[in-house]
């Protein structure tokens, strides 16, 4: 017997297959070059092909830092931690590979910080303020800024306990609220006495008496006051007051300025006539002035007329005179 | 120690108490797969043309008629999980975390796994009672008493063939997920191509890719292994004496070294 021993072993014999080894063949190849594609794009996807540039990060602490972990720039991711190391005075070293074509995004004025938020992992992240600055050199070390949320947490419940401690003294048996408290209570206690705001005010009820006394005595005094303003107005408006006769003797003025004013007139009218006086006496002196004018014309003419004679006159001096 | 004189060595199965007896089993369990392991990487194994042919039949027959199903299994799987968790991320205010999770729960934990789980129950597991069924019919000693090692002719290449059907179907799942994930997150456009793949070199640190490499090997090999050991070996300790039996010894034992693996693996990602 020559049994085909696939054929024998199998339980149920299957049909032969058709150009069995070539499909073999291609599922081997199938499986060969998918495997390959994912390890290449695997590779791909951890930047093994990407040229890089080295930036070094220190800081004083490397917690929740992990390689392999992003360094972003506006959210976008352009580095990866490739390595955490510490520095020889102890400070943590940060290795961090940059893509080539993302490093003109750091510059020599770049800030970089890491931050821990509440939720999330610890992020690396890039601030360039200034981007015509020089850009970042090859193998760059640089000082990253700490943010860290939960870092606030201790000091927040520190003051959260504080305030509750204030709070607990305040609200104490002994603390001075409770004791004002109460003696707010006595005092409303007071308030609703006989004496009320009174006996608040002044402590005993003796002195509150006198209070209510020196009011009634003051009440007393308006009344007095009263009657003596109905006296007084009686005496300064009444029939015999002192307005009716104010009023006569103002009435009487009015006669007496009303003589007054035509005396005025009068005076006014002499002033007048003397005023016509004056005018006339002006126009004399002016007649006064032509006539000295003519006076004085009159004696140049007989001056003149008495030089002429004296020259003409035999008897006339020599008015010549001869120079030697 | 040949692989005959292995299948000849008695483990003395009257005398021994019960813990002992599973000792035993377990250890020549892991013997059967060193020698398949051996007889594999031998090139004297694959000098017979009827081996090789036995092998191409297995490779093709236990791979290509489950693939497109399985492929499909996991597509739907995968888009489920993704709406699941997306929709869920999104609604904590987390969605840049959720294309991470599902990259991480379903490539690198849960499809291996299944694959490993379908090609155990399509393939393997049948293929290893067919073992027992040959042995139980005197097929084996047939085979031996004309000169053929029935463990290079019949054992070896079922156990390379479910081996290398798992990880087909492993990969090409694995691949269909990473796709049907993007395009459930980011639809038909390449825009979120860089952060997607930025995002896949994120998960996929060397620890992990060798984790999931490690992994992904030690399930094939299980899978196709212990279904084998439990039909083929003869002299068991606790040899099983039918069809059924063997098949449901064998799906006992890989299912505990599947999880244990898994365990294992979970520990080396996440610790």
């Amino acid at each position: 017997m020559d049994p085909t021993p696939l054929q024998d072993s199998e339980p149920a014999a299957a049909p032969a297959v058709p150009h069995l080894a070539a499909k073999a063949r291609l599922l081997l190849l199938f499986t060969v070059l998918l495997i390959g594609a994912a390890v290449l794009f695997l590779l791909y996807a951890r930047g093994v092909f990407e040229p890089t540039q080295r930036l070094v990060l220190t800081t004083d602490d490397s917690e929740g830092v992990a390689v392999g972990m992003d360094m972003t720039f506006s959210g976008f991711p352009i580095g990866r931690v490739r390595r955490v190391e510490l520095g020889p005075t102890g400070e943590v070293r940060i290795l961090i590979d940059v893509a080539s074509k993302d490093a003109h995004w750091l510059r020599t004025s770049s800030i970089f910080t890491l931050v821990r938020g509440l939720v999330g992992g610890t992020a690396i992240r890039a601030y360039s303020g200034v981007l015509t600055d020089p850009p970042l050199p090859e193998g760059a070390e640089r000082p990253v800024l700490r943010g860290d949320a939960t870092a606030e947490l201790p000091r927040v419940i520190a003051s959260a306990r504080e305030v509750l401690e204030n709070l607990t003294a305040i609200t104490a048996n002994d603390a001075a609220l409770r004791n004002t408290v109460a003696n707010l209570q006595a005092v409303t206690e007071k308030l609703k006495g006989p004496q009320g705001a009174l006996h608040v005010l002044f402590g005993n009820e003796a002195d509150a008496r006198k209070v209510v006394a020196t009011l009634e005595r003051t009440n007393a005094l308006l009344a007095r006051f009263d009657t003596l303003a109905a006296k007084t107005d009686t005496q300064v408006f009444g029939p015999e007051g002192v307005v009716r006769e104010a009023r006569a003797t103002v009435v009487q003025l009015n006669g007496l300025l009303a003589d007054t004013r035509s005396s005025l007139k009068k005076v006014d009218a002499v002033l007048v006539e003397a005023q016509a006086v004056g005018a006339n006496v002006r126009g004399a002196t002016q007649d006064l002035g032509a006539l000295r004018g003519d006076v004085e014309a009159n004696l140049r003419k007989i001056d003149s007329l008495i030089n002429e004679i004296n020259r003409k006159w035999p008897f006339s001096r020599e008015t010549e005179i001869k120079l030697p | 120690m040949t692989p005959a004189s292995l299948r000849q060595s008695p483990a003395g199965g009257s005398v021994v108490t019960a813990p002992i007896r599973w000792l035993v089993s377990w250890w020549e369990v892991i013997l059967f797969g060193a020698v398949l392991m051996v007889l594999a990487l031998s090139p004297s194994s694959w000098r017979d043309p009827r081996t090789r042919a036995a092998l191409a039949r297995h490779a093709w027959l236990d791979t290509a008629p489950i693939l497109l199903g399985f492929s499909m299994l996991s597509a739907l799987l995968t888009v489920v999980l993704t709406r699941i968790v997306v929709v869920t991320a999104r609604s904590y205010g987390l969605s840049q975390y959720a294309l991470e999770m599902v990259i991480r729960v379903l490539v690198l934990e849960l499809i291996p796994l299944t694959a490993a789980l379908f090609v155990a129950l399509r393939c393997t597991i049948p293929n290893g009672a067919a073992l027992a069924e040959m042995r139980r019919t005197g097929r084996f000693q047939a085979m031996r008493s004309t000169g053929v090692d029935p463990l290079v002719r019949e054992a070896l290449p079922r156990m390379v063939a479910g081996a290398f059907s798992m990880i087909t179907l492993a990969a090409l799942s694995c691949v269909v997920a990473a796709l049907l994930a993007y395009l459930a997150v980011y639809q038909l456009t390449p825009a979120g191509l860089p952060a997607y793949t930025r995002m896949f070199g994120h998960v996929f640190n060397p620890s992990v890719s060798l984790i999931f490499v490690i992994k992904t090997v030690l399930f094939a090999l299980a899978v196709s292994t212990i279904p084998m050991a439990s039909g083929a070996y003869e002299h068991f300790a606790a040899a099983p004496s039918s069809r059924e039996s063997a098949a449901l010894q064998g799906l006992v034992r890989m299912f505990a070294v599947l999880l244990l693996l898994e365990s294992v693996s979970l520990v080396g990602n996440y610790y």
